[in-house]
């Protein structure tokens, strides 16, 4: 059953243009001041990274990934359904993931909508995930942290009855109330595009991916604490009687492949390093608006915010999360690694990071693809595992 | 070592009303005074003991604050309202002298609109819940947590015993933004109540307001709003003090205690 590995390129379209005074930013979220966005900068990296995405695509990357973020510069695709509106036309092979709106942050039947808008126009490419939304996108937006859980529910409810049911349907519920839930058009993917949770691992998401049958990308979580959600949903998801396929354990990778390790290392590690400790800078008080954690994830998270928005320390980094740099036979054999141990064969190279400029995103992008995709062989150990279960 | 936040004075109740828990502080003979904090009781309730000496006075925890229980379902100050109703009736407290302070201040405001029949005299006590035309005012939750002890005080040393050594003390950080959650839950919205003027005139009982002339949270300006609305209240203001008027000026828990006898 070993074959080959599904690879995805996720983008994060982060706006790198800082003031040289960025730093004394304690946050590049939230309250960044958006006087800093230049659009006429800001046209030439929609340009250039569309260009990136639609090369993956080229290549024979299976998927390109994009997803939401407000009010920051790390992210330039607060609405990520309009950049995959714009991608189709040109990307005419690869899946289209949208991972994805919060869906509590928009209303369910125009979210059902325009994932169905997206998966007729891409004749059925779409993958769309329900991340519950960063600590930050709560004070960007008008939603109550304090039931974003209840209302996330509710919502992807909602949109999983308007892909499911025929129309008119009715929805009474604590946040909605829908006297004809009927939303046009209809996605073509039967009964619904591939759904995956997005999350940070806390027990509340993970039990909803196993009772929905969905499949889970965790994200900044360590290699140890992924590979235990990865076995948690497993069984939690037998238990309502869903098997969940390696294909549906996206793992996400930071990955930088170059002629020689030494190569690799001298070109990644500065824009892996941006990524960290600039892209992702924030206050905790943005991490964690009220009401959005419990009290004992508060005091667990505000633990793990120095590894993850601390200062950046690329040995820490690499030891802590799933970073390939080196060089295409080092890249292949970590990769076939981490598939056998997280039962996966499903990666999905943050290939971009950071500040890397285009050559570079193009070099690896040419790289991955030709020596590391075609050799990623997994899934073998972890088809024996099951069947002797 | 932190300051004891509550003398040892006060006797401690456990009240379960509508399946939460909420504790309740009492001390002193006499007359009932109901007083409602705000939206934190770390820094105590030691301002209140002269008040002991003429009145039995009553300080409920409200839910999700203090010792109290969670009850997530308390999503608007409506359920507050309805949880005093109960757990007045559950202390036999038929009329009472209400003081609330800050979010309490705009409870007992709420209380009173409503079951004025069950408020001798009211002391509003640099009362939130009013929007004015300069915004924001009082929206804590727009406040990273550790700028706020600073913003409550204008005399720092008089909160200083109550907190915690450590500025990053798990414990203290835990239990603050569990009652930031409470607040989260009721206000995240709308930090104001568009309503309550409109009902104000109700409050037809003795009123008197009360503001510390360098509050830093909700300024004393806003005390103009209020006196729109309720004309015939009396009103007082203390040089030298925050928000925190009560800890920080023993003048002003005097003048409560004079009016209220």
């Amino acid at each position: 059953m070993a074959g080959r590995a599904r690879f995805d390129f996720i983008h994060f379209m982060h706006y790198v243009h800082l003031p040289e005074n960025q730093k004394d930013f304690p946050s590049l979220w939230v309250d960044f001041p958006n006087k800093y966005f230049d659009p006429e900068k800001g046209y030439s990296l929609y340009q250039r990274y569309l260009s990136e995405l639609v090369l993956a695509d080229k290549l024979g990357f299976d998927a390109i990934v994009v997803n939401e973020h407000h009010n920051t510069a790390y992210s330039m695709m607060p609405a990520p359904n309009l950049i995959a509106a714009s991608l189709i036309p040109q990307v005419r092979n690869a899946k289209i993931c949208v991972w994805g709106t919060p869906p509590n942050l928009e209303y369910p039947n125009r979210l059902a909508e325009e994932y169905a808008m997206l998966d007729v126009l891409s004749q059925g490419r779409l993958e769309v995930a329900f991340p519950l939304g960063t600590g930050m996108e709560y004070w960007a937006n008008p939603i109550n942290p304090s039931t974003a859980r209840a209302r996330y529910r509710e919502s992807i409810d909602i949109i999983l009855q308007a892909w499911t049911q025929d129309g008119p349907t009715k929805y009474y519920g604590d946040f909605y109330t829908y006297r004809y839930l009927n939303p046009w058009p209809r996605p073509v993917q039967k009964p619904h595009p591939p759904c995956y949770i997005v999350g940070t691992g806390s027990p509340e998401t993970i039990d909803l991916a196993a009772q929905l049958g969905f499949g889970y990308a965790s994200v900044f979580v360590t290699k140890s604490r992924a590979r235990e959600l990865n076995e948690k949903l497993r069984r939690t998801a037998a238990e309502h009687g869903h098997h969940i396929s390696p294909e549906q354990l996206p793992l996400q990778v930071i990955t930088y492949v170059a002629e020689t390790e030494q190569k690799a290392r001298d070109e990644g590690i500065d824009h892996i390093r941006y990524f960290f400790e600039d892209a992702l800078r924030t206050t905790p008080t943005f991490l964690a608006p009220p009401g959005y954690l419990s009290v004992e994830q508060l005091k667990m998270r505000a633990a793990l915010a120095d590894k993850l928005h601390g200062k950046f320390d690329f040995d820490n980094v690499n030891e802590s999360f799933f970073v390939a740099v080196g060089t295409a036979d080092q890249v292949v054999a970590q990769l076939e690694q981490w598939g056998e141990q997280m039962g996966t064969n499903h990666f999905v190279m943050l290939a971009a990071p950071g500040n890397m400029p285009n050559w570079k995103v193009v070099k690896n992008l040419n790289l991955i693809a030709q020596d590391v995709i075609p050799r990623v062989r997994v899934g073998a150990a972890y088809e024996r595992r099951v069947a002797a279960e | 070592m932190p300051a004891q936040p509550i003398p040892a004075q006060f006797k401690r109740e456990t009240h379960t009303i509508n399946g939460v828990k909420t504790i309740v502080l009492t001390a002193g003979k006499g007359e009932p005074l109901v007083f409602l904090h705000g939206a934190g009781i770390w820094h105590g309730i030691n301002f209140a003991l002269p008040w002991t000496e003429k009145f039995r006075v009553i300080v409920p925890f409200h839910p999700g604050f203090a010792e109290s229980g969670d009850d997530p379902a308390m999503n608007d100050m409506h359920d507050y309202v309805m949880h005093y109703l109960d757990l007045f009736d559950a202390l036999g407290v038929a009329k009472m002298r209400l003081v609330g302070f800050s979010l309490g201040g705009w409870l007992a405001a709420k209380f009173a609109v409503a079951h004025g029949d069950r408020v001798a005299r009211l002391v509003l006590v640099g009362p939130a819940g009013l929007r004015g035309k300069e915004r924001p005012q009082g929206d804590v939750l727009s406040l990273p947590p550790e700028q706020i002890p600073a913003l409550l005080v204008f005399n720092f040393d008089v909160i200083k015993p109550y907190l915690p050594e450590n500025p990053k003390d798990l414990d203290f950080m835990g239990e603050r933004y569990r009652e930031g959650g409470t607040l989260a839950r009721l206000l995240w919205e709308n930090p104001y109540d568009h309503k309550l003027p409109r009902y104000l005139h109700r409050i037809t009982m003795p009123t008197l307001l009360l503001w510390g002339e360098d509050d830093k949270l909700l300024p004393v300006k806003t005390a103009e709003l209020w006196r729109q609305h309720l004309p015939k209240a009396e009103f007082k203001t203390f040089k030298g003090a925050g928000h925190l008027v009560l800890d920080e000026k023993r003048e002003a828990v005097d003048a409560v205690a004079r009016f209220l006898s």
